[in-house]
């Protein structure tokens, strides 16, 4: 039980942050990313490259591979995002699917569908309460809580959250009052870019990288979004950890003592949430009823 | 000669099944994304109750029932859901269903998929295959010629324009989105029923995220909601993919390059068809 609570707490960690950039993207620019799982293997990858390919000292890799992860991202606002969402917002829906084959094929290309490690070899693991996680697990944790407080401390406390959540109520209104909401747009996109890159990064140090996650991490993290109710970026973080749990014990529970769940249905967890979801609150967890007229 | 005739089934065969999907996403604007789901699901109980009861008859009612029950489903997703959160959620359920055909190795074979599909008496040779292939398509593109043409087509396409003016005017949704999904999925059969044939083999592969990217392209090409636009799309892009076999380059590079031609392909069409894919609502 413990164990299946601390690998829901890991890979809820990933999860949030791919489901917290995404969130804040949908809120600010009403824009569904479907590569994002493809950006997060970006960055994994390109710090795998930095490190196992090039040699480059772990911290100076990751650093690099934000880096690139942020490039990418910029550029994949100016092609796939800017000439389309003003004009309607279901185009980036489309632009990005187009976006996440091109970069799969790049992936294909140049890291080819070999499993990439960032870290490979045994890890330092130790015992937490009968359960056992590793060193590279904990700093994982560690860091993402203290990622989400800084980015509410951003949100909530300083002249660019405000500015934020000012364009997220009423951009041109926002905009009469001086805030360049474009600039923003773009900023927001490439730090939920990097965000992502971060989690393809938490992949490759503590599994294998392969280009097969990059769908099931954008499922996974759009599940979130709806039970957390769509923009709401704190609802999605948490939806995040409890999607993780749940498909930590799908698969991890002795079910009636008689059998287990195959690993490979672990991703159909996701559906099935948001199904109840829209059965039972179709406006997610943490959003109230919206009035109809 | 034999490869043309291989162009022209293959062709013909995906005419249907884009055909449907343009009803749904090309004219409805509804944000499907799940086509290649319902294909897959059709396919595997298609061949799987035709290689269990020997009997071509249980396989297509057993299919039509399975397509039946899966686009009802998503008909009723697509009510409940916003545009832009259906559109996600039909590819929730297309890697959902890959993840069952996938896992279910004691029915399925899992990723070894299943040799030796039967086929048709009549259907014994490429050209029978094209020929088949290329009357069903005909059949296709008279009654889709017809619905564009109804009633139902214009309500359709009311819907898409302006879905609350549409329903004041007494156009019942939840009818025109459930005919839609079923006509989709009456496309995504008839495919299921000759693809798997036509190459005596059945497997996941066949039915993963690029496909469906293809379809996308195929309806953002053709004109979204024109049947001969869209026709006239299926045949040459597919063409094109048969095509790039003869690209000099390592067969590893193919899979990769076919992805990326395709994406900016699908970029490209999007970019050319940005004011009109999706309807504007006026402002004044």
């Amino acid at each position: 039980m413990i164990q299946l609570i601390l690998n829901g707490l890991i890979a809820g960690s990933l999860a949030a942050l791919m489901a917290g950039g995404l969130a804040l993207v949908y809120g600010v620019l009403g824009v569904f990313n479907m590569a994002l799982g493809q950006m997060a293997l970006i960055g994994g990858y390109c710090t795998w490259w930095l490190h196992q390919v090039l040699h480059l000292p772990l911290a100076l890799s990751i650093v690099g591979g934000l880096t690139i992860a942020a490039f990418i991202s910029w550029i994949a606002f100016e092609i796939f995002i800017n000439p389309f969402y003003k004009r309607h917002r279901f185009l980036p829906l489309v632009t990005t699917i187009a976006l996440s084959m091109i970069l799969d094929g790049l992936i294909l290309l140049f890291f080819e569908e070999k499993p990439r490690a960032i870290m490979p070899g045994l890890k330092h693991t130790f015992e937490v309460f009968g359960g056992r996680i590793s060193v590279e697990q904990v700093a994982l944790i560690s860091f993402t809580v203290l990622l989400m407080m800084a980015l509410a401390y951003v949100l909530h406390s300083t002249a660019f959250g405000r500015k934020i959540r000012a364009v997220v109520q009423h951009d041109h209104a926002a905009m009469s009052l001086g805030i360049r909401a474009p600039l923003l747009h773009r900023s927001i996109f490439i730090m939920s870019g990097v965000l992502a890159g971060l989690g393809g990064i938490y992949l490759g140090i503590d599994q294998n990288l392969t280009p097969v996650f990059a769908f099931p991490i954008t499922i996974k993290a759009y599940a979130a979004i709806i039970a957390g109710g769509k923009g709401n970026i704190w609802g999605a973080i948490v939806c995040a950890y409890i999607i993780a749990l749940l498909e930590q014990f799908v698969v991890g529970v002795h079910w009636f003592g008689a059998f287990y769940i195959s690993a490979g249905y672990q991703q159909t967890v996701a559906l099935l949430f948001i199904i109840l979801f829209l059965l039972f609150r179709p406006q997610g967890l943490f959003s109230s009823k919206a009035r109809s007229a | 000669m034999d490869f043309y005739w291989h162009i022209i089934a293959i062709a013909c065969m995906t005419i249907p099944h884009a055909l449907a999907y343009n009803l749904v996403f090309g004219k409805g604007k509804i944000l499907h994304f799940g086509p290649i789901g319902v294909s897959l699901v059709a396919s595997y109980a298609v061949v799987l109750t035709a290689m269990h009861s020997g009997s071509f008859i249980a396989a297509t009612l057993v299919g039509i029932l399975t397509v039946v029950l899966l686009s009802l489903f998503l008909a009723w997703l697509s009510l409940r859901l916003d545009q832009d959160a259906f559109g996600v959620m039909t590819i929730a359920v297309h890697l959902s269903l890959l993840a069952v055909i996938l896992n279910w190795n004691g029915l399925t074979r899992g990723a070894l998929g299943i040799p030796g599909v039967p086929r048709f008496s009549f259907l014994s040779s490429v050209q029978s295959f094209a020929i088949a292939a290329a009357v069903i398509s005909a059949l296709f593109v008279i009654a889709l010629r017809l619905i564009d043409k109804s009633a139902f087509g214009r309500q359709l396409q009311a819907l898409a324009e302006h879905e609350w003016h549409a329903k004041s005017l007494g156009i019942n949704r939840t009818r025109a989105h459930v005919i839609a999904f079923l006509v989709a999925g009456a496309g995504a059969l008839a495919t299921a029923l000759l693809f798997p044939q036509y190459l005596t083999f059945l497997h996941p592969n066949d039915y993963q995220y690029p496909f469906l990217v293809f379809f996308i392209t195929i309806v953002v090409a053709g004109n979204p909601g024109s049947v001969y636009g869209v026709l006239l799309s299926t045949i040459l892009l597919t063409v094109l993919k048969e095509a790039l076999r003869f690209l000099p380059l390592p067969s590893a590079m193919m899979g990769p390059i076919r992805l990326i031609l395709f994406g900016v392909i699908m970029l490209a069409v999007v970019y050319w068809r940005r004011d009109t894919l999706f309807p504007k609502q006026r402002s004044i």
